[in-house]
């Protein structure tokens, strides 16, 4: 058995080196679909990421007019929680809130003179809401406003939050949308020029296949350098895609890093290298021998 | 050894390639096929070493039907007969050791025994000094040597040899019958489809004789005597 791998991968290796030109046109076209699929993963993570980051900054914030009482923020805040999809709730007091509009503006003397002009504290008091999940922030906001706590709420503050929420989600369903239709199209030219390759070899190798039938080899032992040579072709696709995904990684995170703090996408690329480089290699395979099966069903007589 | 029982041979045109064919061969026998080109010489030594199946009819090999061998099961089958054919069916990237080895290595034999069996058959053949040569380097004679060589590598039961003189000059004819012969008397059954009268004349085995599909005569020491 090992006998016979290892003699057919000999012989798959020889066959994909003879054909140099054809070799180089399968593993252009299987690096392309193979290094969509990867771009397709890492862009997916990192919007996902964005999203989650934005995500966990979200919140609704209630404001309340001037003459409500504390008792009744207090109240209001112990009815918000009450709903199951509101994780946290938080009091900010007019006090509080110029406070921290101060600390945030401390560094522009005109705001910090218009404030001074006003005299008083402009600053409602009020309550921020987190929910658990951001896709239920519009049912929180629905049961505030149906609340008895309604006439004295100044504001709700949602709308913006929403809108980039909206737009990102947006973004994530494109890119995978065109992305698996990209990588199915080239998975299928993959598959098609792999095909094509080993259908050549086939026929380049009629003679010795007759004569190894002749002499008794087994039906494997004719089979598997075909097979052997899309494995060879996927292996080494996968390879130069790696490699092409972390140069291009590598060149891109300083851009990135700039408009993104958080992320790192080289380190994302080593701490992701497993899964990344076996989605190449397993995909790669299956493109590589699935062209090479098809060939065999249709070119090779056994 | 080999026996065929009514076998009959039609091809999808309806194309009469073998009719009733009865046939026994027995072990260590040396025999003849003649019959012009497209009389069923080919369609008849392809179905012993089972590249083409009988329409009706039943082919046994040691008494074993060939119809009930698994199709996984007929290269193990195909290592008991060896084949030798007017083209010699050399690879010519490879030298007449690799070409003989290649037999060898696709049956899965190990690399000890390559290495202790191939120069011994190719000395057995006469070509123990030409073992690193490419088949276009050697003459059609030795050519055929070489095929017949890796038809024995494996040891088989029966030497299957379709028109291996086609192809060669008079005197390289005999030196091949020769061998054929010294082959048989070793033991190995032989089993020659020719036209080449001056082989078989000179051969003096048993012929058997097809025309048209139909065997014709079947003859001890026979003669060539088939009308062109």
């Amino acid at each position: 058995m090992w006998l016979t791998i290892s003699r057919t991968f000999k012989e798959a290796w020889k066959n994909a080196t003879r054909n140099g030109w054809l070799a180089l046109a399968t593993i252009s076209v299987m690096v392309m679909s193979l290094f969509l699929v990867a771009i397709l993963y890492v862009s997916t993570f990192t919007v996902n990421d964005i999203l989650n980051t934005v995500q966990e900054k979200l919140s609704v914030s209630v404001y309340f007019k001037f003459d409500t009482t504390e008792k009744t923020i207090m109240d209001a805040k112990e009815y918000f929680k009450k709903n199951v999809n509101v994780s946290e709730v938080e009091y900010i007091s007019r006090d509080k809130a110029l406070e921290d509009f101060k600390k945030n503006n401390a560094n522009d003397p005109e705001i910090m003179q218009s404030l001074e002009e006003i005299g008083e504290n402009p600053l409602w008091s009020s309550l921020v809401v987190r929910a658990n999940d951001s896709e239920r922030y519009e049912e929180i906001v629905g049961y505030i406003e149906s609340s008895a706590y309604r006439e004295d709420i100044s504001r709700i503050n949602y709308g913006k939050t929403k809108e980039t929420i909206n737009r990102l989600n947006g973004i994530v369903k494109t890119i995978e949308k065109v992305g698996i239709a990209l990588g199915v199209i080239f998975s299928l030219i993959a598959i098609l020029i792999t095909f094509n390759t080993i259908r050549v070899t086939i026929y380049a190798y009629k003679k010795e296949i007759e004569v190894k039938r002749l002499v008794g080899a087994s039906n494997s032992y004719i089979r598997l350098p075909f097979v052997f040579e899309g494995i060879i072709y996927g292996l080494i696709s996968a390879l130069i895609s790696m490699l092409i995904l972390f140069l291009i990684l590598r060149f891109l995170t300083p851009f990135i890093s700039k408009m993104i703090p958080t992320q790192n996408l080289v380190s994302f690329y080593w701490s992701n290298f497993l899964i990344i480089f076996g989605i190449q290699f397993g995909l790669g395979i299956i493109l590589g021998v699935f062209g090479s099966l098809i060939a065999m069903r249709r070119y090779l007589k056994i | 050894m080999i026996k065929f029982e009514n076998v009959s041979k039609i091809y999808k045109d309806d194309f009469h390639a073998l009719e009733d064919i009865n046939l026994e061969i027995q072990p260590g026998e040396f025999l003849i096929i003649v019959g012009s080109s497209g009389a069923g010489k080919s369609t008849l030594l392809k179905m012993i070493y089972a590249e083409e199946k009988p329409t009706a009819g039943e082919i046994y090999f040691d008494e074993v039907p060939l119809s009930s061998i698994y199709k996984r099961k007929i290269p193990e089958y195909r290592r008991n007969i060896g084949t030798v054919f007017q083209d010699f069916k050399l690879l010519s990237k490879k030298t007449i050791l690799e070409n003989v080895a290649y037999a060898l290595e696709a049956s899965g034999a190990p690399d000890k025994e390559i290495k202790e069996d191939v120069p011994q058959i190719l000395e057995i053949v006469g070509l123990g000094d030409k073992m690193s040569k490419y088949p276009d380097e050697l003459s059609t004679g030795e050519q055929q040597r070489v095929a017949i060589a890796r038809a024995l590598i494996h040891k088989p039961l029966v030497i299957v040899a379709d028109e291996p003189t086609g192809n060669l000059d008079p005197e390289a004819s005999i030196e091949i019958l020769d061998l054929l012969l010294k082959i048989n008397k070793l033991g190995t059954t032989v089993i020659l489809a020719s036209h080449d009268k001056a082989i078989v004349d000179k051969a003096g085995k048993r012929v058997i004789c097809l025309e048209k599909g139909r065997l014709i005569c079947d003859t001890p020491k026979g003669k060539y005597k088939i009308k062109q």
